[in-house]
């Protein structure tokens, strides 16, 4: 009866299950990291990359706390933070655009109120506006900059366009004239459908102005005249067919995507914001047009109240999560050290929101220089609409942006839809 | 009726029944060997599985987006009611009919014709077997980038081919909302009709030569082997293929998300892809898990219905009377 054999089997069983659940247990556990600060940024190509890894290293050696970089691509990172958010526990330190997803954070108790912050005398105060909820800060920003249409001047010259276009009719007429000189007049990444939403949202800048915007979210009411005139009119641009081909399936900044047909110099023009020359590059494994690469602002627009000097942007910025270590506001003002904003500006090609900008850039190239002239002359700014708004709305705004341009939607719709999710919201 | 059937059942009378011959060494394990064994993964199912289900059902009642303890917000059956009124919902149902369709027209007898080619004996058989295997090993993410730059837009393999064949002008494969689908339902079935190609092998392999050479005696013609012995005995295989297909296409997610987002415009998203983006980018979680339960009902009833009226034949004896020769 009594087998020799049983009690190590029994063992062997129990031992078999505990590494079972062990193993689980591992698994459960693998999205947390032992690092002191955990550091999710979106410039997920060198230099840059690297450069944040390198800022890393060295404050970790100076404070004897682990970071722990990650970086991740923008459409990744934007639905790993949104599960991160629903978890309750944001990383250390991670990128933020402000608005209304930050707002949302914080209403969650999720991140970490900065406003004591010893070195803010560093940066541009308008640069923290998009950060500030109820009168305290949350994040520290490294990039500022605009929406605008980069050109290529070769392809414009091709075509015997000679001046950029400042209204839209001259614009849709230049689109026309590439069109008819066979070149692809704009470069767009409908899946990814934000790239798409700048142009529903200038057109309702110029139409029904800031304010107007602003009175139209409070209310939760798009049903304005203005916001139908809007989306009647890039779904007219959308039917001159002016997006290169297979633009309903490409992404922004993926293979054969809208950077790359401007990086390669086969799309004449993108709507996009201060990052593009560099994404250009990047995506298309170019050197992009270079030289050739031209800026100009969204054109306005004959019976709204918007004007040419009102600009669609916003800039890239860190938040702290409510777990960090307290360490955390150091490391931050690390990243703010001048001559760390001077590597950033340099190797990633940003914006700079320095409150002396030729501390950090003695000399802008033509790109950077392109933003700042803007921003100089910019009279008032309007934050992404898919940030400034509850993630509710802006996904819905961007979604509704898609549909108009591949005509599915009129703009009629479209207006319900956003009212429809404003409801739903309240 | 068939011998197969006939051979379960008595098998299962035998065990059952008369003195046990294999009682020694099948004696009953103890209570404390047999909790160590379904403890842990009866935990883990509670844990990660009926809990979640549980808790959608409760947070589905709710408008809620996830943020700041439990839901607050009763919204009775509201998610449910925008929910059969939503016409991506009702697209994505649409949809999943389509490809259901498509697998069991196309996809499955395809797989069924080559699994019986590869049954007869010919040099290179295995080889055939294996590389006809090969692409259901590989992830369904990674199959999706894969097809994304065959069918990228300017410089895709599949536009190249056309163009190396002398067409003229590109075709939207993933862009033209007419045929996302269809291309869709194409990577599908480049990717699942080796698994149920191999099911088939298997089961055809199942079925004893003696039959097909009785009947090759009694003068059978070659479609009329095929038709009475082959089909009727290969009955059970073809069923559960269909089965997993089903439900497999009702949770179709990765493939499709990587691919094209569900887009353009929807045109190619599924149930599962509606519910991420809802759950997910929209932060409506009460939303999605009226959705998913909905999912849940879809796959459980379908199941339910054909465990009920076709799979029936094939589990009797099998999994319904083990213990039925004892009382």
């Amino acid at each position: 009866m009594r087998n020799p054999l049983r009690r190590p089997r029994a063992l062997l069983a129990a031992g078999a299950a505990a590494a079972l659940a062990l193993t689980a247990a591992a698994c459960g556990d693998s999205g947390e990291s032992d690092a002191d600060i955990t550091f999710w940024h979106i410039q997920n190509e060198d230099p840059m990359k690297s450069t944040w890894a390198a800022m890393a290293d060295e404050w970790s050696e100076e404070s004897g706390l682990t970071v722990e970089p990650s970086a991740i691509a923008v459409e990744d990172f934007k639905t790993r933070l949104s599960t991160q958010t629903q978890a309750g526990d944001l990383p250390g330190l991670y990128n933020t655009w402000g608005g209304g997803v930050l707002a949302e954070q914080v209403e969650a108790g999720l991140v970490r109120d900065i406003s004591g912050l010893e070195c803010l005398d560093k940066v541009n105060p308008i640069a923290l506006e998009s950060y500030t909820i109820d009168g305290k800060l949350y994040a520290i920003p490294f990039d500022q900059g605009v929406v605008g249409f980069w050109y290529n001047k070769d392809l414009f010259a091709q075509a015997g366009i000679t001046t950029t276009p400042t209204t839209w009719t001259e614009f849709t007429a230049a689109v026309q004239t590439l069109k008819d000189a066979g070149i692809t007049p704009i470069a767009l990444g409908a899946a990814d459908k934000w790239p798409v939403h700048y142009y529903w949202t200038y057109l309702t800048m110029r139409l029904v102005g800031l304010d107007g915007l602003a009175a139209a979210a409070e209310a939760g009411d798009f049903s304005g005249e203005g916001f139908v005139q809007a989306g009647q009119l890039l779904a007219d641009l959308a039917a001159m067919e002016p997006f290169q081909e297979g633009f309903e399936s490409a992404t922004y900044g993926e293979v054969d995507g809208q950077a790359a047909h401007m990086g390669e110099g086969i799309a004449a023009m993108e709507l996009m914001g201060q990052w593009a020359p560099q994404v250009q590059r990047d995506a298309s494994g170019t050197e992009g047009p270079g030289d050739a690469l031209g800026f100009f602002p969204f054109p306005a627009l004959d019976g709204g109240p918007g004007v040419a000097t009102e600009f669609l942007g916003g800039g890239g910025g860190f938040a702290a999560g409510a777990d960090a270590p307290e360490e955390i506001e150091d490391f931050m003002c690390y990243l703010l050290e001048e001559e760390n904003q001077a590597r950033a500006v340099k190797d990633g090609n940003f914006s700079t929101v320095a409150a002396d900008p030729a501390a950090v850039v003695p000399e802008m190239n033509a790109e950077q220089q392109a933003i700042a002239d803007a921003l100089a002359k910019a009279t008032d700014t309007q934050l992404y609409l898919d940030q400034a708004y509850p993630p509710a709305i802006g996904s819905i705004i961007n979604d509704a942006s898609q549909g108009l341009i591949l005509g599915e939607i009129d703009s009629a719709e479209f207006v319900t839809m956003v009212n429809e999710a404003w409801a739903a919201e309240q | 009726v068939t011998p197969t059937r006939d051979q379960i059942r008595s098998d299962a009378g035998r065990a059952g029944g008369g003195a046990p011959p294999r009682r020694g060494r099948g004696r009953r394990p103890g209570a404390g060997t047999l909790a160590a064994f379904i403890a842990p993964a009866l935990i883990l199912f509670l844990l990660f599985v009926l809990v979640p289900v549980l808790f959608a059902g409760y947070t589905a009642f709710f408008r809620w987006n996830g943020l700041g303890g439990l839901p607050t917000d009763f919204a009775g059956l509201e998610n449910f009611r925008t929910l059969v009124a939503d016409e991506v919902f009702l697209g994505d149902l649409g949809r999943i009919g389509l490809i259901t369709v498509l697998s069991i027209a196309v996809q499955l007898p395809m797989a069924f014709g080559l699994a019986m080619l590869l049954h007869q004996r010919f040099p290179g058989r295995t080889a055939f077997r294996l590389l006809f295997f090969v692409p259901y090993i590989l992830t369904e993410a990674v199959t999706a980038v894969l097809f994304g730059l065959i069918f990228s837009p300017r410089r895709g393999f599949a536009d190249a081919v056309l163009a190396g064949l002398g067409a003229d002008g590109r075709i939207g494969w993933l862009s033209d909302r007419g045929i996302v689908l269809f291309v869709i339902f194409g990577i599908l079935t480049w990717k699942f009709f080796g698994f149920h190609m191999i099911l088939y092998l298997a089961g055809r392999q199942n079925i004893p030569e003696e039959l097909y050479e009785a009947a090759r005696v009694d003068g059978a013609t070659g479609r009329q082997l095929f038709r009475h012995i082959t089909l009727p005995l290969m009955g059970p295989t073809v069923r559960i293929t269909v089965f997993l297909s089903v439900i497999g296409t009702v949770q179709l997610f990765d493939l499709v998300y990587v691919l094209t987002k569900g887009g353009p415009y929807h045109a190619s998203e599924t149930l599962a892809i509606t519910m991420y983006e809802q759950g997910f980018v929209r932060g409506q979680i009460g939303y999605a898990s009226a959705l998913s339960i909905a999912m849940f009902l879809i796959s459980l009833v379908f199941a339910l219905i054909y465990q009920r009226y076709v799979l029936s034949r094939d589990t009797q004896g099998a999994l319904t009377s083990t213990d039925g020769g004892r009382t």
